[in-house]
């Protein structure tokens, strides 16, 4: 389900592949899959962090979005960016430590 | 698509190897945020203090200590009953 505001997606950067060299289509192609690619997974980091500072930044929804709410929702992207580094390192630090975990933890 | 020799063929499995455990390392990382954002962080502020990073570290470790409590017990009674 699209939101309202999203982004419409990108058309590919020409229409039809030169017909002399075959492989010349394969660049083209390529990079029309990496930007939708690209496109897809920021519209799911969207939708995911709208659902999750949703639940953390607005309590009883009033009349308009007040300035608290606001404040809450700038505060909870940057947090999340956080909170994603600090796991990261986390479990670069414990995968250091004990390699032979990588295998159970793996889903 | 031609056939690869033996020394491609092993760069290629390496590579493939790489990718896969960068994936499951991304993969793991997402995992971790949706059992930790929820225990640790309640509301928002305008940057991670101690307590929150503290609560991280431990949520990792702890479900780091419960999924070995739990593999290693599933062990023992596979061990024991031979069901």
């Amino acid at each position: 389900m699209e939101a309202s505001w999203s982004t419409p997606p990108p058309s590919p950067s020409s229409s039809s592949p030169p017909q002399s060299s075959p492989g010349a289509a394969d660049p083209q192609l390529r990079r029309f899959v990496e930007v939708e690619t690209q496109r897809q997974r920021a519209q799911q980091l969207v939708h995911h962090l709208t659902e999750l500072c949703w639940e953390k930044c607005v309590d009883k929804p009033g009349p308009r979005l007040d300035r608290r709410a606001e404040v809450c929702l700038v505060n909870c992207v940057e947090r999340f960016i956080d909170t994603s580094q600090f796991i990261l390192n986390r479990l670069e630090q414990t995968h250091r430590a004990r390699p032979l975990l990588s295998g159970s933890l793996a889903d | 698509m031609a056939e690869l020799g033996e020394a491609d063929e092993a760069e290629l499995q390496r590579l493939v190897a790489a990718e896969q455990q960068k994936a499951q390392f991304t993969a793991q990382v997402h995992h971790f945020m949706e059992l930790c954002w929820d225990k640790c962080v309640e509301k928002p502020g305008n940057r991670l203090d101690s307590r929150t990073e503290n609560c991280l570290s431990s949520c990792v470790d702890r479900f780091i200590d419960t999924t070995l409590a739990i593999t290693s017990r599933f062990a023992q009674m596979v061990q024991k009953g031979g069901q």
